[in-house]
C-alpha cells in the first residue's frame, strides 16, 4: 500500500506519526482512508467539500500534484504545509 | 477570581487575577495559531476557541480546562449540498435549550449543537433563505458574527451579519426574515439604499433582563431596538459620540438602559478618534453617552479595538474588558469610572471574553 508522509504540526492530529499506510489509487483516495484512520485529520488538510486547503501542497516523486493523481502502490504521498505566514 | 480568554493572532492567552487585579498569564494554548474567538458556556463549564490555522483551516475545539485537553469538535462543517466550506468562526453562543449552543461562521452561516458543541449542523433555514444570493461580504468577509438568543425562549434568535443586515426567527431557525427598518447604510449612495442588501452590521446585543431592547454597532451608526429588533432607533446621531463608527459593543446583563462602545475614527481610519483611548457608556438607553477614560492612555494612542474584543463579566459593580491589536488588555472593576492595563506586549487581540 501507499504511505502517507506527513509533515510539520499536522501530525499531532494523526497520534504523532509521520508515515501513515493507506489504502488508495489516486492523493484524493489515500486522503479520505487517512481521514478515516485518523479523524482528527478531518477537514485539515481538504476542507468539507474535498478541495486542497489553499497552503497546503501534495508531491508525489518530487513533483507538485493534485487531488486526483495516481499514486502507485509503493509509492509516498507528501503532504506539505506551504512555508508562509506572519 | 477573575478569568479572561483573550484570543490572538499567536494563540489562545489565559489572563488570570483579582477582580481589581492584577493579572497574569495563566496558561497560552493553540500556539502559533490564530484564535479569532474564544469563550466558556456558564452552563456546561465547557470552554470553546475557534482557531484558524495558517494552513489547514479553521477548526472549533472545546475543553473543560483552557489550559489542556483540548478536543477537536465535528464542525461547524458544511454539508456537500452546500457547496460552500467555513472559512472563519466568528461566534460561539450558549443557547436557551438544554445543551444548545450556537456558532457563527463565514461564509454567514449559523450552526447549532444538541450536545453541548461537541457536535455541529447547519441551520439549513437561514442558509436557504432566498436573499442570500444578493449577500456581499464587508472587509471582514461575509461573517455572521452576533447571536441573540432569547432568556427562557429558544425559539427566539437575532443575529446579526456583515453585510447583509439582522435577521429574526420565531420557530428555532426554520424560517427567518430580515429586519433593517430604521438603518441607514450611509456608506451608499442615496439612491441605492432603498433595494440593497447591504446592511453592514458589526455587532448587536440583547438585554437579557428586557429581551425585547436590542443594541446595535453599526457600520456608521449606533441603534436601538426596543421591539426585539423589529425596527431600530438611531442613538448615535449628535448625543455626546466622537464618531459613530466602531466595532465593540458591551452591555449591562442587569440594566437594560445601559451600554458601551468603542468608537473608532472612521472606517477609512479605524484608530481611536483623537489619539485617546476612550470607552463610551450610555445609562439612559442611548439618549447619552458620556467618556470613561479615566486611565486609559489619552495621548498619542491610535488602537484598533476589533469587534468580539469587548466585554462585560455581568458583575455588581460591573467589569468590563477589551484588547487592541496592540496587544494591550484593558480592564475595569468598577463599571468603566476608572481603568487600567492588566495585560500588555500580547500579539494583536481578536477577541477578549470572560470565563
Amino acid at each position: 500500500m501507499p504511505r502517507v508522509i506527513l509533515t510539520g504540526s499536522v501530525q499531532q492530529h494523526a497520534g504523532g506519526l509521520g508515515v501513515v499506510t493507506v489504502d488508495g489509487g489516486t492523493a484524493a483516495e489515500m486522503i479520505r482512508a487517512l481521514e478515516v484512520s485518523h479523524p482528527a485529520l478531518r477537514g485539515w488538510i481538504v476542507d468539507e467539500q474535498g478541495s486542497l486547503r489553499r497552503h497546503v501542497k501534495l508531491f508525489h516523486g518530487g513533483v507538485a500534484v493534485s487531488l486526483d493523481a495516481p499514486i502507485g502502490p509503493n509509492d509516498e504521498l507528501h503532504i506539505v504545509a506551504a512555508i508562509s505566514g506572519g | 477570581m477573575t478569568e479572561l480568554l483573550v484570543g490572538t493572532k499567536k494563540g489562545l492567552i489565559v489572563l488570570r487575577g483579582g477582580r481589581t487585579g492584577p493579572f497574569e498569564v495563566a496558561a497560552r494554548a493553540f500556539p502559533g495559531e490564530v484564535v479569532e474567538f474564544a469563550t466558556r458556556d456558564p452552563r456546561s463549564g465547557r470552554y470553546f476557541a475557534g482557531v484558524t490555522h495558517g494552513q489547514f483551516g479553521p477548526h472549533l475545539f472545546y475543553s473543560d480546562n483552557p489550559a489542556s485537553g483540548w478536543q477537536q469538535a465535528e464542525g461547524p462543517a458544511f454539508p456537500s449540498s452546500a457547496n460552500a466550506a467555513v472559512e472563519r468562526i466568528w461566534v460561539v453562543e450558549p443557547g436557551v435549550g438544554d445543551g444548545e449552543v450556537w456558532c457563527g461562521v463565514a461564509p454567514a452561516a449559523l450552526f447549532r449543537s444538541g450536545d453541548g458543541g461537541k457536535t455541529w449542523a447547519l441551520v439549513q433555514g437561514l442558509w436557504d433563505v432566498p436573499e442570500r444570493r444578493q449577500w456581499e461580504p464587508g472587509a471582514g468577509g461575509l461573517c455572521l458574527h452576533s447571536i441573540c438568543p432569547w432568556p427562557g425562549n429558544p425559539n427566539r434568535l437575532a443575529i446579526g451579519i456583515s453585510s447583509a443586515g439582522v435577521w429574526l426567527t420565531d420557530d428555532a431557525g426554520k424560517s427567518w426574515r430580515r429586519s433593517v427598518v430604521g438603518l441607514v447604510p450611509r456608506y451608499l449612495p442615496e439612491e441605492a439604499r432603498k433595494d440593497t442588501h447591504a446592511f453592514c452590521v458589526h455587532n448587536m446585543r440583547r438585554a437579557p433582563r428586557q429581551p425585547s431592547t436590542l443594541y446595535m454597532q453599526f457600520h456608521g451608526g449606533v441603534y436601538r431596538s426596543d421591539n426585539a429588533g423589529e425596527t431600530w432607533l438611531d442613538i448615535g446621531t449628535d448625543r455626546g459620540l466622537p464618531s459613530d463608527f466602531g466595532f465593540p459593543l458591551a452591555i449591562d446583563p442587569h440594566d437594560p438602559d445601559r451600554a458601551f462602545v468603542i468608537p473608532l475614527k472612521a472606517d477609512a481610519d479605524r484608530v481611536t478618534p483623537d489619539g485617546k483611548v476612550r470607552v463610551y457608556e450610555t445609562r439612559d438607553r442611548g439618549a447619552t453617552w458620556q467618556a470613561r477614560d479615566d486611565g486609559l492612555p489619552q495621548s498619542q494612542a491610535y488602537l484598533t479595538v476589533l469587534r468580539q474584543a469587548f466585554c462585560s463579566d455581568g458583575g455588581n459593580p460591573l467589569g468590563l474588558y477589551f484588547g487592541a491589536t496592540s496587544g494591550e488588555v484593558f480592564g475595569s472593576a468598577d463599571g468603566g469610572r476608572t481603568w487600567s492595563t492588566i495585560a500588555s506586549h500580547l500579539p494583536p487581540v481578536a477577541s477578549v471574553r470572560c470565563a
